[in-house]
């Protein structure tokens, strides 16, 4: 078995084709007829734009528009004076067209690879795979066609390029295994789009394995099995129908509301940490956003990011959600979030040290330009704002002193918002569930993280192996201390969601229901589960399961119970 | 000569298809257009030198243009960076 990157969930059994690259070696010359070879240049070009173009069509049909404006800029960009026009100068100055075409495209790799920017870095793989085109044109070294792969086909490469892509085709192509790649890359982005099993970095699968040998990938837990014996085909292909039933199983819920199976309806939200994760959250069909973590902006950066830089994602972020509810947690940075820029000290203990609102509170600036940015976007759609880590009422106080403030500027400076934007508070710490009636009466709503509860309310670190066994959110202490809050929140008439990762636990989905939680916000791929789930349970039965729950002891033996009934 | 500074306002900054309409249309005038940014001169005519100046959203950039028709071109590359490429 050989270990990689679950990239693209799913399962495929298939025969192995390697797509080996070829040897684009060549003998540089001096060359004395140069109208000649600039001849021979402008018709691998040529050939090189016709082709592309003829692929871009093809991904268009298979993989949508985004995927085939890649291709389409491969054209803009060897068509380009920077491009063409410098490698005619070295062809004319004497040199042959394969050594114009690879310094040229080297330069440029180097130049685009040397910025440090991630987006531009990604452009040096479109100017290797021109190259290696242009060359394997010059050299007529005949390139593998994918698109002719039989039925049942495993394509096995050190990594999935572009131009490749054109020519895969969904009937054919059951699983992919790459050697370099990570979740971001665009073999990943690729095989999801087209719901092809993917595992990326396996080391070595191009010489590991063999075209025509069977292989099994599980795109789901990052696996490619060789050789397979009958029980493992077996077992594979139950499992590959298992999750393909799921899948069409699930996609009957899109679309849909999210309602209990007694007709109570809940509003299904995801958690984000980028404005195009906000488009990721429409397509699994989220009803708005319950979490949008703002730490992206600030992070891998070596200054502040500027208040219209803020305002610029989250307005994106408003505008993809098209007027459905976008909540803004204000910056939570500290903890196991390190920004050096801030020039942070190091402390003794940080989740319980200078993080979070406590930080923003005493960095008003930075704070106010944050709040000012998020205002400025509430013109574009349903936005609030959330603070983390309240523990006292004090920092809401401040934290919607500081709102109105914002405001107050942006009135005089005559710029749009929304007046009457909610303030709401994200209850993770122990001493929030425990004033929630308090904060209640002066927040616009609750959202529970129950990753921090269960670390605050059990003082237990759930990457301490000694201690992990205590981090549970069905421990008792922190089943009563999520009651608590939503039963204050539903007492004084706010809504309370739940944004950690218990929301989407099937066997916590009940208990929520039962407490009387409004909104659950999940993670994108997590949204049909969750429907799916809520719609099994009504309201009757989830109480009756959860008065057995609370009236237990221990977390082995409500878990066990839970295990039991869900 | 005719110059003028900018600031870049999209939030993806000059990154693939912004870069590519605007070499495009700056390819249209006879006058020489550079952006200068970080002390560098960029061929405004030219995609790939853009994309390797890399130049982000709230980045300060001065445009200028030189030649016959060098207020048309610096005109339409202003516009076109204010408005954000219209993304």
């Amino acid at each position: 078995m050989l270990k990689g990157i679950a990239a693209s969930e799913g399962i495929g059994i298939g025969k192995v084709m390697i797509i080996e690259e070829h040897s684009l070696e060549y003998q540089p010359k001096q060359v004395a007829d140069t109208d000649a070879e600039l001849q021979r240049f402008h018709d691998a070009v040529d050939a090189f734009c016709e082709e592309t173009m003829e692929q871009a069509e093809a991904v268009k049909k298979s993989a949508g528009e985004k995927e085939a404006e890649i291709l389409m800029g491969h054209i803009y960009m060897m068509k380009d004076p920077g491009m063409v026009g410098t490698m005619e100068a070295q062809i004319t100055g004497g040199q042959c067209a394969e050594a114009a075409v690879e310094q040229i495209c080297d330069m440029f790799i180097e130049a685009f690879s040397s910025t440090g920017d991630e987006v531009t870095a990604q452009r040096a793989a479109d100017v290797k795979d021109i190259k290696t085109a242009i060359l394997s044109i010059l050299l007529g070294v005949k390139v593998v066609k994918i698109s002719e792969a039989p039925a049942g086909t495993v394509i096995v490469a050190k990594e999935v390029t572009p131009s490749m892509t054109a020519g895969i085709n969904k009937e054919n192509i059951v699983g992919i295994v790459t050697e370099t790649g990570s979740q971001t890359s665009h073999s990943a982005i690729l095989a999801r789009a087209l719901e092809i099993p993917a595992v990326l970095s396996v080391e070595n699968a191009t010489t590991q394995l063999s075209s025509g040998e069977q292989l099994i990938v599980d795109g789901s837990e990052g696996q490619v099995i060789t050789a397979p014996s009958e029980a493992e085909i077996q077992e594979y292909t139950e499992k590959r129908d298992a999750f393909l039933r799921e899948k069409r199983e699930l996609e009957n819920y899109r679309g849909k509301k999210t309602l209990s199976a007694s007709g109570e309806e809940y509003e299904l939200f995801c958690n984000i940490g980028t404005p195009k994760d906000a488009a990721k959250a429409m397509e699994a069909d989220g009803e708005g956003v319950g979490l949008f973590r703002t730490e992206f902006l600030f992070m891998d950066r070596n200054a502040l990011p500027t208040e219209d830089e803020q305002f610029e994602a989250y307005k994106q972020a408003a505008i993809v959600l098209k007027g459905k509810g976008l909540i803004i947690r204000t910056l939570d940075i500290g903890g196991d979030k390190e920004i050096p820029y801030l020039g942070l000290e190091k402390e003794e203990n940080p989740f319980m040290g200078f993080r979070a609102i406590r930080y923003c509170l005493k960095h008003r600036d930075l704070f106010k330009s944050q709040l000012k940015a998020i205002l400025r976007a509430s013109a574009f759609g349903d936005i609030r704002i959330m603070f983390p880590l309240i523990t006292a009422i004090e920092e809401l106080r401040e934290g919607k002193a500081l709102v109105e403030e914002a405001k107050a500027d942006l009135r005089a400076s005559g710029i749009d918002f929304d007046e009457n934007i909610k303030v709401g508070v994200m209850t993770e710490t122990a001493a929030s569930g425990v004033i929630a009636h308090m904060l209640a009466k002066e927040a616009d709503f609750f959202s529970i993280g129950t990753n921090d509860l269960t670390g605050y309310t059990m003082a237990a670190d759930r990457g301490n192996s000694d201690v992990a066994y205590l981090y549970s959110p069905f421990q008792p202490s922190v089943l009563m201390m999520i009651q608590r809050i939503i039963k204050c929140a539903t007492e004084a008439g706010i809504p309370v969601g739940m944004c950690g990762e218990a929301a989407a636990n099937p066997m916590m989905i009940p208990l929520l229901i039962s407490f009387g939680l409004t909104e659950f916000s999940v993670s994108a791929p997590s949204v049909l589960k969750v429907r799916k789930t809520i719609s099994k349970w009504t309201k009757a039965e989830a109480d009756k399961v959860c008065e057995k729950v609370m009236s237990m002891t221990t977390e082995a033996e409500i878990t066990q119970y839970l295990k039991d009934v869900v | 000569m005719v110059s003028k500074k900018l600031t870049i306002v999209n939030a993806q900054g000059f990154h693939m298809r912004p870069a590519s309409t605007f070499a495009t249309a700056m390819a249209k005038y006879s006058s020489d257009v550079v952006l200068k940014h970080n002390g560098q001169d960029v061929n405004a005519k030219s995609l790939m030198n853009i994309i390797a100046a890399c130049i982000k959203c709230g980045n300060e950039i001065e445009v200028v243009a030189t030649g016959d028709d060098e207020n048309e071109a610096l005109a339409e590359a202003v516009s076109m960076i204010e408005a954000g490429f219209g993304e």
